[in-house]
């Protein structure tokens, strides 16, 4: 029979876990130290969203997100899960308000960093305009919060990737930690082929998606500057060395990051593929990224990918 | 005087009329709709190879091209309506009628044109059937066929994708037809000769490959906590007792499930090398796990799957490949494999009804049958004995005398009490009778028929209806396995519970089955990378099934 699982420790359980796969409360339990875990507006208190019901779609007792605090290797965090196997985690109003109020809590602390598991297709399309309000109400959160010293550190490997303004907040944060599966992006795939055509992006050629918003290209580019392994231990130690790494948000480091992004698209701006840049970065085979194991790429990026510790 | 060979002479005249636009056998693609306006006449019974997997796409698109004064009312014979372009051609008049074997991807469109009156239907078929039609009174007068390359005498290789091709190849050039063969390129020599140059009349060279289609790659990541109990219960519950070795799998995410779950869960209750050993199988991605660890012994293949090349040609002590190293598939030979020489057949369906009947048809798609009925029925002609096919004709009859006993070949169903899109497994009247109803068929299109099919498998439970002694018993092992939908809901309690204490009903708990160690975490490879891991990086998944 199947054998059981009390023998394993914690730390054996969060490795063996796919991020991936698991929920956002098993990303949280597994994230955490054991047991840290203290939710705010639990589903038990069925803060539900008050717009699916007009278009007869089931609620969730908790809207897409847990959103709560506990602790990493023994320090405070605030931390936010987006649940993408419910509406593909996207963003409405009450989803988007409890990440808001987290946010807020933590700029008024102002030592507690947050860790923001992104996991989302962007704005609920059923409560959009109250979608669009919460991402820009998240965006000033996240920056209120960065200029009143909290780090906050976005972790991206769900199904659902981190896209639409799931991806204009990522962009906002501190740092980010992406494994191979995950993706981040504004325009999804599928809204690229719509309004520009097969023959600008084919949304089923998913080799093509995922070297253009997929984990390994986002960590080369240093839009993430941390790459994890797809599990769940692997993200908590990305989020403890991230943490580590952050400085603090000034003008002069939102200076070097417009400078790192125009820079960006004065080498790139032409490349008609990823696998250009990764070439004109001085990468030999770089058709062969794509299949590299995690370790094999760790070392990789550790040597030529870029980063956006000094700036962002 | 009577003259005996006016099918000869009318064959050599048709070769004639194609000869001028060939040098040698060869043709230009341009003028591919010239040769059959050459060849072809009105009211000819056409074989356009769609197979289910490869389509002679380039032919296909000729002969929608063809002057309707010189080619019309095709009778189209062919086992795969796959393209769009076969359906353009009843809509265009170049063809009428229609006997046909599968219709996966045009199921919806072709029933719309069975409804309208476009197409005149002769019958839908399962392959050997239709195969053995071509062998009869649906012999074809031309064959439009596809291969991978041609050297210039027409010697054809066909590639992994073998499929359908030698067979209809011999029932028309051996019947006085003409074979045209699209081909992705002419070599000097071909790898291995699957058709011999003297069945074949025109080559016609194709700019681009044919098409081929993944059929049969199930993505790990998509399969379900529910499909993966269903899954454990069937090997628990069905494999082990019988000692099922030789066997063919469905292509739905349960017995992807379960080709996942046989060095993990299988190994664990230690039947490697009792169970699963010689399959009649595509090369199921899902498989390569259970190869490598050295569950499975022998495969051989109605065709091939896109990127299982290279793990094939690596792997020939498991399939079945020619002397270039590369797989040889056979639809009609496999499909005599899995009827005559597997102990079980198991797979998914659409609707089971109260008598177990199944079906894929709704009232809006109309599928085909495909390989499911000739692999999910019992062989009457089948002699010789194995362990699992007498157990389960003992289990059928046991007080007949042994030695007159037929065995029963295990035919098992296994679903979700509720499918794709919370649609009940389980219906009171099949969606195929409706349909039967209103096109006024004589026949309900049955993928499997109620006294073929031994066990359901369901997240409720096993159902061996092998020991149902009544209809009424029967109907209550099968609402009883039911879960909640309607038909399930519907059963007599107390007569379920009786049939549960006998073991025509088993339960998880009766087979020492946790529900909840149903996990994910059991399955050997959980997404399509991990199956390239596993082939050791000879698996190369097509672009559409990639997450990196």
């Amino acid at each position: 029979m199947t054998a059981p699982l009390k023998d394993i420790t914690p730390a054996e359980r969060a490795r063996s876990t796919s991020f991936y796969e698991a929920s956002a409360r098993t990303r949280l339990e597994l994230l955490l130290d054991a047991g840290s875990f203290v939710e705010f507006i639990g589903p038990e208190q069925r803060e539900v969203s008050p717009h699916l019901k007009i278009f007869d779609l089931p609620e969730q007792f908790d809207d897409g997100i847990v959103v709560g605090h506990g602790r990493l290797d023994g320090a405070q965090v605030f931390v936010a899960a987006q649940e993408g196997r419910f509406m593909g985690g996207a963003f409405g109003e009450v989803h988007g308000a409890k990440l808001t109020g987290l946010l807020r809590a933590a700029r008024q602390i102002g030592s507690i960093p947050v860790l923001i598991l992104f996991d989302t297709g962007g704005v609920r399309l059923q409560e959009a305009n109250a979608g669009e309000l919460a991402i820009a109400e998240i965006m000033r959160a996240v920056m209120e919060a960065r200029s009143s010293g909290v780090k906050v550190i976005g972790l991206i490997g769900g199904r659902s990737g981190c896209y639409g303004g799931g991806g204009l907040i990522a962009g906002c944060c501190s740092a980010l930690a992406v494994s191979e599966p995950g993706r981040i992006a504004v325009s999804g795939p599928e809204v690229i082929e719509t309004n520009r055509g097969v023959e600008e992006f084919d949304s089923r050629d998913r080799a093509l998606v995922w070297r253009t918003m997929g984990g390994k290209h986002r960590r080369l580019l240093g839009a993430a500057d941390v790459f994890a392994a797809d599990n769940v231990q692997d993200f908590r130690e990305a989020a403890l060395e991230l943490l580590g790494l952050v400085g603090p948000l000034g003008l002069e480091r939102l200076k070097a990051e417009q400078e790192r992004l125009a820079d960006r698209l004065r080498r790139y701006g032409a490349c008609e593929d990823a696998v250009d840049i990764w070439t004109a970065e001085g990468i030999v085979h770089a058709e062969t990224v794509p299949e590299l194991p995690a370790d094999q790429f760790i070392a990789l990026a550790d040597r030529i990918g870029r980063t956006s510790r000094d700036a962002r | 005087m009577t003259t005996w060979q006016n099918n000869r002479a009318a064959r050599d005249v048709r070769i004639a009329a194609g000869a001028g636009l060939a040098r040698g056998k060869v043709v230009e693609a341009r003028d591919a709709t010239r040769l059959l306006e050459a060849v072809i006449r009105p009211g000819d019974r056409v074989c356009l190879e769609g197979d289910n997997q490869k389509q002679a796409d380039l032919l296909s698109q000729a002969l929608l091209a063809v002057d309707l004064s010189r080619v019309n009312d095709l009778h189209m014979v062919q086992s795969g309506v796959v393209l769009p372009e076969h359906l353009d051609l009843f809509d265009r008049g170049v063809a009428k009628r229609l006997d046909y074997a599968y219709s996966g991807p045009q199921s919806a469109r072709i029933a719309r044109m069975l409804f309208g009156g476009k197409i005149e239907l002769g019958a839908v078929h399962t392959y050997l059937e239709l195969f053995a039609r071509y062998f009869i009174d649906l012999t074809p007068q031309v064959a439009l066929i596809a291969a991978v390359s041609a050297d210039r005498e027409g010697n054809l290789y066909t590639g992994p994708n073998t499929e359908d091709t030698p067979t209809v190849v011999e029932a028309t050039a051996f019947k006085d037809g003409i074979v045209i063969a699209q081909v992705n390129e002419i070599a000097e020599t071909v790898p291995r000769v699957d058709i011999p140059s003297d069945r074949v009349h025109f080559i016609v060279k194709s700019d681009k490959p044919f098409f081929v289609e993944p059929l049969f790659t199930r993505d790990p990541a998509a399969i379900t906590e529910g499909q993966i109990l269903t899954a454990m219960l069937a090997i628990k519950g069905i494999y082990a007792p019988y000692g099922v070795q030789r066997l063919n799998h469905g292509i739905g995410f349960s017995t992807a499930a379960i080709e996942l779950l046989l060095p993990t869960y299988g190994e664990r209750l230690g039947l490697k090398g009792k169970i699963a050993t010689h399959f009649a199988l595509n090369p199921h991605p899902a498989l390569i796990p259970a190869i490598e660890s050295g569950w499975v012994r022998q495969i051989h293949s109605f065709g091939s799957e896109v990127g299982m090349d290279e793990y094939i040609r690596a792997r020939s002590d498991v399939y079945f490949t020619g002397p270039d190293g590369s797989l040889r598939s056979n639809r009609a030979f496999c499909q005599t494999a899995g009827l005559y020489a597997c102990d079980m057949f198991i797979g998914s369906t659409l609707q089971i009804d109260l008598q177990g009947n199944s079906s894929t048809v709704t009232t809006s798609r109309i599928a085909g049958f495909g390989g499911a009925p000739n692999m999910g029925a019992d062989a009457r002609g089948r002699r010789h004995p194995s362990e699992p096919w007498l157990k389960a004709g003992a289990e059928a009859a046991p007080d007949g005398a042994a030695l007159l006993r037929r065995g029963r070949k295990l035919v098992v169903q296994i679903g979700e009490t509720f499918g794709d899109k919370n649609v009940p497994l389980f219906v009171e009247k099949l969606d195929a009778i409706e349909l039967a109803e209103k096109l006024n068929l004589e026949l309900a299109p049955i993928m499997i028929y109620g006294d073929d099919v031994t066990h359901i498998v369901t997240e409720e439970g096993v159902a061996n209806l092998l020991l149902c002694r009544t209809a009424r018993e029967r109907e209550q092992a099968i609402r009883g396995v039911a879960g909640y939908t309607d038909v399930g809901r519907r059963r007599d309690h107390g007569m379920v519970a009786r049939l549960r204490e006998r073991g025509v009903i088993r339960r998880p708990e009766d087979l020492g089955i946790n529900p909840l160690d149903a996990d994910r975490s059991l399955l050997a490879a959980r997404s399509i990378k991990d199956l390239v891991r596993w082939s050791g990086g000879l698996y190369a998944p097509p672009s559409k099934f990639r997450n990196w």
